[in-house]
């Protein structure tokens, strides 16, 4: 099993090297958003009137935007998989639907390091950010939070016969884990059944943990609850998208 | 391998309609029929790709369903379209799905099928480096890397120029000798032909299940003699039966100055049935 999830992994990233486009999506994308929100942000006068200070948001955008990214791209391209062929002919030669779940996990969350790595530089120079003493947190959890996009992908691309039809599954997610998580309004704030809702966003446990490690200064073992939480509905999401993984027609 | 009362509805669409086939080991087993006819669907019941509405599925004498893990690792299968990774090798792409099975001295073999469908030079190149033909045949050799019992090729030779279709041909006798099954869909009449059965496939009905020269024995043929400076043209159903006959009613004597037989060809045939099937 392990082999054949390793096979996987490594074929995801050779293609992810070879293919300029989704590399691009993939690493420039976060960039060029990262320092649209900086600009964009600092150009709101109130924002300075309230005393809200930008780059306490940060780390909770990046986090975002990698939950974001990873959801996608591996939506779509296990949706391509389906389309050309590749994913029944896995099937064909050999490969369970545990391994390939794992595989694209693997896969992926390769790609979502590299992401993170990028993303929190630009944290960093862009915000003004000491991110140093959280730093291993920070990887952590969105390491957590790309196993359960990846999870969430997978899930997502049962329902859709080509790449066209994932895009109405994209506000599905997005647009609860911007509302619900904590990272654009406090959750505090938000009517009781939306707080009651909040509980199925998954970036919010992300945005609970990093919210207390970055903004609030409290150490990671304070937030274990919460990163646990997260760390239950990815392994959650990856059992349900090998067991609900379409092997047949 | 065995179908039995086979069907398969997408929607209001019924792709096959109780379909049957019994295929014996070591033949070549074509299964012929138009476009949207319901060839690769029976294909992907075969690899258990596929959960049909009703019937059953053996495959090397195992029921599909329950051991459908344990049968892909005696079977090749070749799909339709190339379904490889266009931005990967030929090689990358073979070690990638061989590796699935473990396949014993990957690079020996590797080597072996990608020059046996003359890919060996180009085993470096992005598959989007090629042409359609040269996609099928590192399909082909896709399913060729574990060395199959079965083999189940979705049109092999579809946009396969017409020297490398003999090599194929060749090395599909080859494989039959060595007791290999082979169990193929195509629209190429001529290759029909070369199966030692066919079944004829339309509206997700099989029509018949013979072997070509049985199946051509059923059409007619046109026979003309000229006689005395006359000529006379007929057209019989059972050749061979209906050929001693007509010699014995016309003679073969010195008035009879040409007989020109003109048998259908398996083609025509095969036409003839479709068209008698009818579109529904």
């Amino acid at each position: 099993m392990i082999r054949n999830v390793n096979l996987i992994a490594v074929r995801i990233n050779r293609q992810f090297l070879r293919d300029r486009r989704f590399m691009a999506l993939s690493l420039v994308v976060p960039v060029v958003l990262m320092v649209m929100i900086k600009y964009v942000f600092e150009s709101l006068p109130g924002l300075a009137r309230l005393n809200v200070h930008i780059a306490d948001y940060a780390i909770l955008f990046a986090a975002y935007l990698v939950h974001f990214l990873a959801y996608i791209l591996s939506t779509i391209v296990l949706v391509r998989d389906r389309v050309t062929g590749t994913l029944p002919r896995m099937f064909v030669y050999g490969y369970r639907r545990r391994e390939i779940v794992l595989g694209y996990v693997a896969g992926y969350s390769t790609i979502a390091t590299v992401q993170t790595a990028l993303v929190l530089l630009l944290t960093k120079y862009l915000f003004d950010v000491n991110l140093s003493g959280d730093l291993a947190a920070i990887v952590l959890t969105v390491m957590a939070l790309a196993v359960v996009s990846v999870g969430l992908g997978v899930f997502i691309s049962n329902f859709a016969r080509n790449e066209g039809q994932v895009f109405p599954f994209v506000p599905m997610v997005v647009v609860p884990s911007a509302l619900l998580s904590g990272i654009a309004i406090p959750i505090e704030d938000l009517p009781t059944f939306l707080q009651w809702c909040s509980y199925l966003v998954p970036l919010r446990y992300a945005v609970d943990v990093l919210t207390g490690v970055v903004v609030q200064g409290e150490s990671f073992f304070d937030q274990l609850p919460s990163f646990f939480i997260l760390l239950g509905i990815g392994v959650a999401l990856l059992a349900t998208a090998s067991l609900t993984l379409r092997e047949r027609e | 391998m065995e179908i039995q009362g086979l069907s398969k509805s997408y929607g209001t669409i019924r792709a096959l309609d109780d379909a049957s086939l019994l295929v014996a080991p070591a033949q070549v087993f074509g299964l012929v029929g138009p476009n949207g006819s319901g060839k690769s669907t029976i294909i992907k019941a075969l690899c258990g790709i596929l959960k049909p509405d009703s019937g059953s599925v053996r495959v090397l004498g195992l029921e599909a369903d329950r051991n459908r893990h344990a049968i892909r690792e005696r079977l090749g299968y070749m799909p339709q379209t190339p379904s490889l990774y266009d931005d990967l090798s030929p090689a990358e792409n073979l070690r990638f799905f061989g590796g699935g099975f473990r396949v014993p001295d990957l690079d020996t073999r590797l080597r072996s099928v990608l020059e046996f469908v003359r890919l060996w030079d180009r085993r470096n190149d992005p598959l989007y480096t090629f042409s359609g033909g040269m996609r099928q045949r590192a399909s082909l050799a896709c399913a060729l890397m574990h060395d199959p019992e079965l083999l189940i090729l979705d049109e092999p030779t579809a946009g396969v120029d017409p020297a490398l279709r003999q090599n194929f041909w060749d090395h599909f006798a080859e494989l039959r000798s060595r007791g290999r099954t082979i169990f193929l869909s195509t629209n190429q009449m001529d290759e029909a032909l070369r199966c030692d059965r066919i079944a004829i496939l339309l509206n997700g009905k099989i029509l018949v299940t013979e072997t070509p020269e049985a199946i051509r024995s059923r059409g007619k043929a046109h026979i003309t003699l000229d006689v005395n400076g006359g000529q006379t043209s007929m057209e019989v159903g059972d050749y061979e039966k209906e050929l001693p006959r007509i010699l014995a009613e016309y003679g073969l004597g010195p008035q009879v100055n040409r007989i020109s037989i003109r048998r259908q060809s398996l083609e025509e045939v095969i036409l003839d049935l479709i068209e008698e099937a009818g579109p529904g």
